[in-house]
């Protein structure tokens, strides 16, 4: 076990994750948010987030977790993560005024020499600007690292707990000293203060070091990468739908193509979704009008999102089941943005129950939740089947692994009319077809 | 994209139609008027656009609370000069003024898909660049600016609706597509195509166009909006229809392709975000009633025989006042 105690400041799903995990590598935590609700909520192991594993996780790990609303307990942590997720607005514009109003609490808490690492999301240009501000602030012994955050919704605890690498933006490397540690060693752990470098060396994985701006650029360019890698499988996808072509039969021969890779993002879905993305690509965007760099792709990217989330109303209207207002009954299965979150941001379920405010719809999610006044053509039902009943249209609209197991035999008797609309292939086709009904997915 | 500021459930605002003479016209007055509401619809006997004096005329006859339709204009197959665009030009004056001066409740200016051009996208929706092509395109685009101007300093709700090639029963124009096939099939049994006909192109029935502006007018909808179907058929699909719907064998003569094959797709999104219990005529039941429309008991027959320049609109009537 590992006897440095870490800090950890701003508990939304970041804050959590990372807390939970670094108690997993065996580090003893003091995790402050000034919500009291929240942090005894967290001492109970009440999670405001739905992540697969994270029970498991707290269970296994408390002992090691402290939850506190009492910023002078991180006066005893050499090292003190800030983790907070920048929000974001209908413009996918970043909100830092929350992270700012925390660091204002945690900073004056700092010991002597203790070292200060933000994971929240950080526009680049803002941690040499922090870096500086702190030095004002007569902060000059505590040191200030940008550690770069790549968790996926859903799939948190794992990424958490075994990162694939570790990426650091620091002011005190030089060209010199910028580079991979592959092995695990600690060369360029020299330009990181001891108990930061022995924290990272706990994760058994390669850290990469560079200076502020290159981390926080590089943030950014992973998801620029996720990005382009969706919106150029979205768009192969509708070009398969119309001419007779299978997406599913091309990705096995691209996953093969070590070019593109096993893991790659070639899952056709319905536009990005859940903010991170959505806010990274907002910030390209600003960064190219301000200094005069050519973004045109990134403007088609957001523009093929905005395509794709359509989708699923665009079957409708062609199908012509929205002649009929008054009687037309839509069943959807999933509400939040992706599986096994709780998230609703930009979610297309969401996109769609508001276009569809002129219907009778009825919804089902295992997690996620929609606010009642704001959809008050939705009845939201407490299971798949209850949200099939009586439907004309069945729409699969998040590929929760419930709906690939429901018993369609049972279930899809229980419609009035026989469609079912599953953009991302969950429900299984070729029953359905047998079944009677009259089935499409994205791709085919 | 179109915002909705009514009630689709209130009573339909009287309308004044200004372009009596045209195509649309007929087909709109007929899907208000069985939808209960009241209209003036005023042709060229009644007011010349173009001539002085015309913005007072105009403005006498309308009244705060209706809805103007603007679908009046020289059309292509009447000119493609300067002196058209100027006329044209003159008449979104006369209009931008007579609005200003009387303040209607609603605007809507009929305009056309042609503002777009295809080249730079194999996907066209209304956030498209307008970039005319050609003086009507560019006439278009100028009348929609002029207009929008008067409506936004007079703060009247402005509605554009652009439609893709419109055809249907009554068509006036002669332009290359479903209208001059099914006439040209009548007359001579022959269909000329381009090549092969591969253009491919969203055709859009009058009717669904009337129903659209229709929607727009009870919604009090602003913003822009594409009348398309969903669907862009090739003029050879188009050709092949018409010759099985005629009973003789119709001969398809291919001509040298002369221009370059370009297709014209749009994304039918923001229609369907708007009025999603729209539905389009399938195109096979357009040509039919295009083409049932056409047969000498129809009464629209003579049309099938007329030169282009002489064609009149089915109805004689140039300014109807229905209840």
């Amino acid at each position: 076990m590992n006897k440095q105690t870490i800090g950890f400041a701003g508990l939304s799903h970041l804050g959590i994750i990372y807390s939970a995990a670094s108690a997993a590598r065996g580090f003893s935590v003091v995790a402050f948010d000034p919500r009291t609700d929240l942090t005894a909520d967290l001492a109970h192991g009440r999670f405001p987030v739905a992540e697969p594993g994270l029970d498991d996780l707290y269970r296994e790990h408390s002992a090691r977790l402290t939850y506190t609303s009492d910023a002078s307990r991180l006066a005893h942590c050499q090292l003190v993560f800030v983790a907070l997720d920048v929000t974001t607005n209908d413009s996918n514009q970043s909100d830092l005024g929350p992270l700012e109003k925390l660091l204002a609490e945690v900073t004056p808490q700092l010991a002597h020499g203790a070292t200060l690492v933000i994971m929240s999301q950080l526009p680049p240009g803002y941690s040499r600007k922090l870096s500086a501000k702190l030095a004002d602030n007569k902060l000059r012994d505590n040191q200030l690292f940008y550690q770069v955050e790549t968790l996926v919704f859903g799939n948190a605890v794992d990424r958490a707990v075994h990162p694939e690498r570790i990426i650091i933006g620091s002011d005190k490397v030089g060209a010199d000293k910028v580079g991979s540690d592959k092995t695990g060693s600690d060369k360029p752990g020299e330009a990181l203060p001891a108990h930061y470098a022995a924290y990272l060396k706990a994760f058994e994985c390669p850290t990469v070091l560079m200076r502020y701006e290159s981390a926080e650029l590089c943030k950014i360019a992973i998801n620029c990468f996720l990005v382009s890698s969706i919106a150029t499988s979205n768009t192969l996808a509708e070009v398969c739908e119309r001419i007779g072509a299978d997406w599913r039969e091309i990705v096995p021969a691209l996953r093969l193509d070590q070019r593109i890779g096993t893991k790659a993002y070639l899952t056709p879905g319905l536009g990005i979704a859940g903010g991170n993305l959505e806010r990274d690509l907002v910030t390209v965007q600003r960064l190219a009008e301000e200094n005069g760099c050519d973004a045109s792709v990134v403007t088609a990217w957001q523009r093929n999102s905005m395509y794709r989330k359509d989708w699923v109303l665009g079957r409708l209207f062609a199908s012509g089941l929205l002649q009929n207002t008054e009687q037309t009954r839509i069943g959807v299965w999933g509400l939040a943005y992706k599986q096994d979150t709780h998230s609703t941001k930009n979610s297309p379920s969401l996109a769609l129950l508001r276009a569809l405010n002129a219907y009778s719809c009825q919804a089902y999610d295992p997690v996620a939740k929609i606010d009642a006044g704001q959809f008050p053509h939705v009845r939201v039902c407490d299971a798949a089947e209850e949200a099939a009943q009586d439907s004309d249209v069945l729409l699969v609209m998040t590929p929760w692994r419930e709906f690939a197991s429901a018993p369609l035999e049972r279930l899809l008797p229980r419609m009035r009319g026989r469609k079912v609309i599953d953009p991302y292939g969950v429900l299984a086709e070729a029953r359905c077809r047998q079944l009677g009904y009259q089935y499409e997915r994205l791709g085919a | 994209m179109l915002q909705h500021h009514r009630s689709p459930h209130s009573p339909l605002p009287r309308t004044v139609i200004l372009g009596a003479g045209g195509f649309l016209s007929p087909v709109l007055q007929r899907n208000l008027q069985a939808h209960g509401a009241t209209m003036m619809a005023l042709g060229r006997s009644t007011i010349d656009l173009t001539k002085p004096g015309a913005s007072a005329e105009l403005a006498a006859h309308i009244q705060p609370d209706d809805a103007v339709v603007m679908a009046a204009g020289l059309t292509p197959d009447k000119g493609k000069d300067t002196a058209t665009l100027m006329a044209n030009l003159r008449m979104a004056e006369a209009v931008a003024l007579a609005l200003q001066h009387s303040r209607p409740a609603h605007f809507l200016y009929i305009s056309s898909d042609a503002v777009y051009d295809a080249r730079w996208s194999s996907l066209l929706n209304e956030e498209s660049a307008c970039e005319p092509s050609d003086l009507y395109a560019l006439m278009h685009v100028a009348r929609e600016k002029i207009l929008g101007q008067a409506c936004q300093q007079a703060r009247i709700p402005f509605a554009i609706v652009r439609p893709c090639a419109i055809y249907g029963p009554g068509d006036t124009h002669n332009s290359y597509g479903p209208n001059r096939f099914l006439r040209s099939a009548l007359n001579s049994r022959t269909i000329a195509l381009f090549g092969a006909g591969q253009e491919r192109r969203h055709h859009v029935f009058v009717d669904d166009v009337a129903e659209l502006v229709r929607q727009c007018i009870g919604h009090a909808s602003t913003g822009v909006i594409n009348a398309v179907t969903g669907h862009a058929a090739s003029f050879g699909e188009v050709a092949e229809m018409i010759a099985a719907l005629a009973a003789d064998n119709i001969m398809i003569d291919h001509l040298p392709q002369s221009a370059p094959v370009t297709h014209r797709h749009f994304d039918t999104r923001a229609l369907a975000l708007a009025f999603p219990s729209l539905q389009a005529t399938e195109l096979a039941d357009g040509l039919r009633q295009s083409y049932a429309a056409l047969q000498p008991a129809s009464g629209l027959a003579a049309l099938s025989s007329a030169s282009p320049a002489s064609q009149k609109p089915a109805t004689k009537k140039e300014e109807a006042v229905c209840p």
